[in-house]
C-alpha cells in the first residue's frame, strides 16, 4: 500500500513539476477561461438577465471547456517525448499511474476554478454565500470531472482527431454530473441552506467514485501497447 | 460458426422478423382500437416502445461483449460488440425520431427536456462516440480496446444519468402494460405491443448476425491479402 501511494506521489510530483516549469497547460486553460468570461459578458444582455441567476451554469461551462483543453494535453507531452513508454516499462502500476495523473489534473483544474470563480465574481459582481459548502461541492464535482477526463484524455491522445474527439466522448457522460454541479453551486451561491443540496452532493460523490473506480480498473487497457 | 452458417442464421431470423413487421403494420393500422385520450397518434407507440427495448438490450450486449473482450481478448467478442452497437444506434435513432412525432401531438412540442428523452439522447451520443472511436485510431487493435472501454463506461453511467435527469419532474406516460397489477390496456393493444417486441427483437438479431458476418469477412479478406489484421469497417476513417 505504501509502495502504491509512493508511486502515485511520484507521478503527481512529476506532472506538477513539469507544469510549474513549462506553464503550458495552465496558461492555455486560464487564458481560455478568462476569455470565455469576457465573451459571456457580451453574449448576455445584462439589462434583461440578472447575472447571478445564470452564473452557476456559465461558470461550469467555462470550467468544463477549459478542462477539456487541459485533459487533452495531459498525455500529449508524455507521448511526444516518448516518456509514456518509459513509465509503462517502470515498476509503477497502471492504477497508480492513472491516479497520479488524475490528481495532477485535479490540482490543475482546481487552480483554474479558483481563477474562474474570481473572474466571474469580478466581472459580474457576484458574491459567494455559503463558501465552505460551495468548496465541498466544487471539489467533489472536480474529482469526477478529472477522473473521467484523465481516462478519456489517455484515449483521445492516441486518436487522429485527438483534440476534437475528447469533448464528444466526455460531454455525454459528464452532462448528468453538470446538472448536479450547477444546481448545488447555484443554490449555495444564492445563500440557500446546505441541506437543500444534500441530494446533489451525494450524486456528485457517486459520479466521482464511479469515474475514479472505472478509471483505475480500465486504464491499463487504454495504455496497453 | 462458419460464414454459411451465419448467413443461414441471419435468414432464419430475418424471415419471421419481416413477417411479424408486416403483421404489426396490419395490427397497428386496422386492428388495434384507437386510444381514448391521445387518439390516432398513440399508434406510434407500437414502434417506439419496441425500438427502445431493443436499443437497451443492444447496449447491454455491447457492454457484456466489451467486458468479455477486454478480459479474454477474443476477436469474435469485439465483432459481436460492434455489430450490437450499430444495431443499437439504429434503433435509438428510431426512438428519437418517433418520440418527437408523437410528442408534437400529445404534448404540443417536438422536444422537451423530459428525463427519458434526455437519457436516450445522451445514450445515443455515447454509442455514436463508440462507433467514431473505433475508426479514429491508427492501430485497429487500439481502437477496439478504446471502444470496449467506452462501451463499459456507457452502461455504468446509464443508471446515474437516469437518476440525474429524473431529478426534474417527469411527464412521460407511466407504464400501462408492465405493471404488478397486470396490464391496464385493452388486450389487443397488449398483443400488438408484443408483436412489435418480437418483430423488432428478431430483426435486431438478424441485422446483428449479418453485420457480424460482414465484420468477419472484412477481417478474413484483409488477413488473406495483406497478412495484417484489417481495420474495422465501423466508423470508417471518421
Amino acid at each position: 500500500m505504501t509502495a502504491y501511494l509512493n508511486q502515485v506521489r511520484i507521478i503527481v510530483w512529476r506532472d506538477l513539476t513539469v507544469e510549474l516549469r513549462s506553464r503550458e497547460r495552465i496558461a492555455a486553460m486560464g487564458g481560455f477561461a478568462v476569455l470565455v468570461a469576457v465573451l459571456i459578458y457580451y453574449a448576455i444582455d445584462l439589462t434583461i438577465v440578472r447575472p447571478r441567476d445564470v452564473a452557476a451554469g456559465l461558470i461550469w461551462m467555462t470550467i468544463l471547456f477549459s478542462g477539456m483543453l487541459g485533459f487533452g494535453r495531459a498525455f500529449a507531452m508524455d507521448l511526444e517525448q516518448d516518456q509514456l513508454q518509459g513509465i509503462l516499462l517502470s515498476p509503477i502500476s497502471r492504477g497508480a499511474f492513472y491516479l497520479g495523473k488524475t490528481i495532477a489534473n485535479f490540482a490543475l483544474l482546481t487552480a483554474v476554478e479558483a481563477l474562474v470563480f474570481t473572474v466571474f465574481g469580478g466581472f459580474f459582481n457576484l458574491s459567494y454565500g455559503g463558501t465552505a459548502w460551495l468548496i465541498v461541492a466544487v471539489v467533489v464535482a472536480t474529482a469526477g470531472v478529472a477522473g473521467l477526463g484523465t481516462l478519456l484524455g489517455a484515449i483521445a491522445v492516441h486518436t487522429r482527431p485527438s483534440d476534437s474527439i475528447l469533448p464528444l466522448l466526455a460531454f455525454p457522460l459528464l452532462i448528468p454530473l453538470v446538472i448536479h454541479a450547477v444546481m448545488a453551486t447555484g443554490r449555495l451561491m444564492a445563500g440557500r441552506p446546505p441541506a437543500e443540496v444534500g441530494g446533489n452532493l451525494r450524486m456528485l460523490a457517486a459520479f466521482a467514485i464511479l469515474f475514479l473506480a472505472a478509471g483505475t480498473v480500465l486504464f491499463r487497457y487504454v495504455v496497453e501497447e | 460458426m462458419q460464414l454459411t452458417g451465419l448467413r443461414r442464421t441471419g435468414v432464419l431470423l430475418a424471415i419471421p422478423g419481416i413477417a411479424l413487421v408486416l403483421l404489426l403494420h396490419w395490427q397497428v393500422f386496422f386492428w388495434v382500437p384507437t386510444e381514448v385520450t391521445m387518439g390516432v397518434i398513440q399508434r406510434i407507440y407500437y414502434v417506439h416502445v419496441p425500438s427502445a427495448w431493443v436499443a437497451f438490450m443492444a447496449f447491454g450486449i455491447v457492454a457484456a461483449c466489451s467486458a468479455a473482450y477486454l478480459w479474454l481478448g477474443d476477436e469474435r467478442l469485439d465483432m459481436a460488440a460492434v455489430s450490437a452497437a450499430e444495431g443499437g444506434v439504429l434503433f435509438t435513432t428510431i426512438v428519437l425520431l418517433t418520440g418527437p412525432l408523437w410528442a408534437r401531438t400529445a404534448w404540443g412540442t417536438w422536444w422537451t427536456w423530459e428525463p427519458r428523452l434526455t437519457s436516450t439522447l445522451l445514450l445515443w451520443f455515447i454509442y455514436v462516440g463508440y462507433l467514431l472511436l473505433r475508426g479514429a485510431t491508427d492501430s485497429p487493435q487500439r481502437g477496439k480496446r478504446f471502444a470496449a472501454v467506452l462501451g463499459i463506461l456507457g452502461i455504468l453511467d446509464i443508471p446515474l444519468i437516469h437518476l440525474s435527469v429524473t431529478w426534474f419532474r417527469s411527464l412521460h406516460p407511466q407504464a400501462v402494460v408492465m405493471r404488478p397489477e397486470g396490464p391496464q390496456a385493452d388486450p389487443s393493444m397488449v398483443i400488438t405491443l408484443l408483436t412489435g417486441l418480437a418483430a423488432f427483437t428478431l430483426l435486431f438479431f438478424a441485422i446483428m448476425t449479418y453485420r457480424y458476418a460482414l465484420e468477419r469477412l472484412t477481417v478474413e479478406r484483409s488477413t488473406a491479402f495483406a497478412g495484417t489484421p484489417a481495420p474495422s469497417v465501423a466508423g470508417g476513417g471518421a
